[in-house]
């Protein structure tokens, strides 16, 4: 991995980055932050009407029509700023512990996202019905958003990878 | 004042710990979220984009108890941060670009409650609000990313003293630069 960043940070793209970077960095991080706040607000409110808490004049269905393709193209624009932020600062980014638990994170999310809006889709009447009113759906409701606030943690704490100690490959740098 | 507030137990526990800053960082990104995520939804309905199936007042009231709950952990996150190293971020011309935008937010807030907000039962269900209330969900959106990126430029800007010498490697901007160390 060590090898692949340091070929990255030689590519033209990454040079360019790393040559603007001044403003580069900031301005994706920025951009990159709006994005998980999208996340966040269309995550919290999904999950705030499966536990009864908002959205109650509307059904789950409606709800997640509104939410779910912008939490979509949130993540999209997340992908897209996250791989911009790897191009640029290959070794930062790849060489650390937290980024991959914050891949694996991320992994988990898109997929509990995607999976729960196709369930919805196929089976509204049994969503709508019982599951809506389960408590392992809602067990899983604050799990799903638990998950979103460890990647916003890991993705911070990529700045700050010696919290891991033995586990940052960064110390070895 | 300033020397006094880095001078005190919280803010030197916060220095001298590996942990402390970068999980209260991560609270702050956790907080600034939310709040940008709910004010975001219901700046979008004032514009008129989205959930115009729902009447202004019922989002505000889903929305603004989290709303708030979000922006006193991030201000207070925010509070313990400035508390380590006070001097250097309250002369950090970010840092007070940031606080200047937080004070301008408040101030759109205040203009809506005092226009658009009084009539809110003529157009509580109308999918396209008064131009008044669009001007503020605008100016809304606009100042919250503004302070997002201040935000963010403050951890670029203002001298890292905070951070233990074993911080992960991290570009050097002064040096990259060749502009002098702040």
């Amino acid at each position: 991995m060590n090898q692949f960043a340091l070929w990255l940070a030689s590519t033209p793209p990454s040079v360019f980055i790393q040559e603007h970077n001044a403003w580069a960095i900031p301005a994706i991080q920025s951009v990159h932050i709006v994005g998980i706040a999208l996340v966040m607000g269309s995550v919290l409110m999904i999950d705030l009407r499966i536990l009864g808490l908002a959205w109650t004049d509307r059904t789950l269905q409606q709800t997640t029509r509104r939410f779910g393709p912008w939490l979509t193209s949130s993540l999209w624009l997340l992908l897209a700023t996250g791989l911009l932020m790897v191009v640029g600062e290959p070794v930062r980014e790849l060489v650390t512990f937290s980024f991959w638990l914050k891949m694996a994170l991320v992994a988990i999310g898109a997929v509990v996202a995607v999976a729960f809006q196709r369930a919805l889709r196929r089976h509204e009447q049994q969503w709508e019905g019982t599951l809506v009113h389960s408590p392992s759906i809602k067990a899983l409701a604050i799990l799903t958003f638990l998950v979103w606030v460890g990647v916003i943690f890991l993705g911070r704490l990529i700045a700050y990878d010696h919290v891991w100690g033995s586990w940052s490959p960064a110390r070895r740098l | 004042m300033l020397e006094w507030l880095q001078r005190t137990s919280v803010a030197v526990q916060i220095r001298d710990s590996l942990f402390t800053f970068p999980v209260l960082e991560s609270i702050h990104v956790v907080g600034l979220a939310l709040v940008f995520g709910t004010i975001a939804i219901l700046d979008l309905r004032l514009l008129g984009v989205a959930s115009t199936d729902r009447p202004v007042s019922r989002l505000m009231s889903d929305l603004l108890k989290w709303t708030w709950a979000a922006f006193a952990l991030t201000a207070l996150t925010g509070g313990l941060m400035f508390s380590t190293n006070a001097v250097v971020y309250f002369h950090n011309t970010f840092f007070r670009a940031k606080m200047i935008l937080l004070v301008l937010a408040a101030l759109n807030m205040l203009v809506f409650e005092l226009t658009a907000r009084r009539t809110m039962d003529r157009w509580d269900r109308s999918g396209s609000p008064p131009r008044m209330a669009k001007v503020v969900a605008t100016l809304s959106l606009v100042i919250w990313v503004g302070v997002i990126v201040a935000g963010r430029v403050i951890g670029f800007t203002a001298t890292r003293s905070t951070v233990p010498a074993e911080a992960a490697p991290d570009v050097n901007f002064e040096d990259l630069l060749g502009l002098p160390e702040k």
